[in-house]
């Protein structure tokens, strides 16, 4: 390592507590296959920080919302790159979250003891479809308004409670103002912060467990 | 090139692209608009072409940053004087037309109505047409922009 990574790791000690993750012995044999998890983890990151940009200039209200877009795509400098980046990253981290789930299944990878692993691998699969369809409606256009229209009300089929859930997600009976602010709450701090806490996990497992030997 | 030298490269060629997505979420966070808008007057009338009461419509240019603009406005002679209306249509900005017969400003694309005060009457506007700075010297009118 650098000069600057040693001077830092003689401090921090980040390579003697990862050393027998750093030096661990892999298996020859895995193919490119075994890259989907760290593809998505990837497009994770490049979400994360595009995001971060982009809430620099996003006003989450009713009104400011779809102008403070089209500001960032049309005025802000390189603002159309880092949008493009995270709506494009947005796409491919679900497909990479999809191949890499092909991969675990047909490897038998989410066998005990990494059934866990497999359970955690769902959950974040899920809060990131939600982070999808959260962001979805940020830019505030026909069509984010109306696939929110459309998506919360499906909510109303549940039994019994359904329209109280269909209430809950659009902080009222009506997509509005007060929708975008609760899809902006979850989608840049709920969701991200808990995906973050699961992958955290997810990777502690596979850390300790080891990769899976192929079939 | 042995197998370890070129990982090593792959790292480095990542950590240089790093740094370029560095410099460019710092030109990304520095404002575009950094430069400071002020009011520029431009003249675009005699005062003595103003009717004597009414709705006058104009058409005037001037430039911002080399580029020329060409803008209109409405200059509404009341009982208190004189009034100078942007045509832009607060709802979706449309450019709105003066109807003599009916006195009233009318947006053609969503049938916004405001009155010659420029205050709504009808329609989905949700505020009065915008009131442009002017002033009068020496029987000249100017309008104020910002440029």
């Amino acid at each position: 390592m650098g000069k600057v990574l040693d001077w830092l790791d003689y401090r921090f000690g980040l390579k003697r507590s990862h050393y027998r993750f750093l030096q661990r012995r892999v298996p020859s044999d895995l193919g490119y296959t075994y890259c989907f998890g760290g593809m998505a983890f990837t497009y994770f990151l490049m979400l994360a920080c595009s995001g971060l940009l982009l809430s620099l200039y996003y006003v989450p209200s009713e009104k400011e919302a779809f102008r403070s877009v089209v500001m960032i795509t049309d005025e802000v400098t390189l603002g159309w790159v880092i949008r493009g980046l995270h709506k494009w990253s947005a796409s491919l981290f679900i497909i990479s979250i999809i191949l890499h789930t092909i991969r675990v299944f047909v490897s038998k990878a989410y066998r005990p003891p990494r059934d866990l692993n497999w359970m955690i691998g769902v959950m974040t699969f899920v809060l990131v479809m939600f982070s999808g369809f959260t962001g979805y409606l940020l830019p505030w256009d026909q069509k984010a308004y109306w696939a929110t229209e459309v998506g919360t009300a499906m909510a109303r089929s549940v039994p019994f409670i359904g329209d109280n859930i269909m209430n809950v997600f659009r902080g009222g009976p009506e997509v509005s103002g007060a929708t975008l602010v609760r899809f902006y709450s979850l989608h840049i701090l709920y969701l991200p912060l808990s995906i973050a806490v699961l992958l955290w996990t997810h990777f502690h497992m596979v850390k300790r467990q080891g990769i899976s030997r192929n079939l | 090139m042995t197998r370890r030298a070129f990982l090593i490269n792959i790292i480095k060629s990542f950590f240089a692209l790093l740094a370029a997505g560095v410099f460019a979420a710092l030109w990304y966070i520095y404002p575009s608009t950094a430069k400071k808008r002020r009011l520029q007057y431009v003249f675009v009338l005699d005062d003595d072409e103003l009717p004597k009461r009414g709705v006058r419509k104009v058409e005037f240019k001037y430039s911002v940053d080399d580029s020329e603009i060409l803008n209109r406005a409405f200059l509404v002679v009341g009982e208190k004087g004189l009034n100078v209306f942007s045509p832009v249509c607060t709802h979706l900005g449309c450019y709105v037309n003066w109807d003599n017969n009916r006195k009233e400003f009318l947006c053609p694309c969503h049938g916004g109505r405001y009155n010659v005060y420029g205050q709504v009457i009808a329609g989905p506007p949700p505020k009065s047409l915008n009131r442009l700075p002017f002033k009068i010297e020496s029987g000249k009118i100017y309008l104020g922009v910002t440029v």
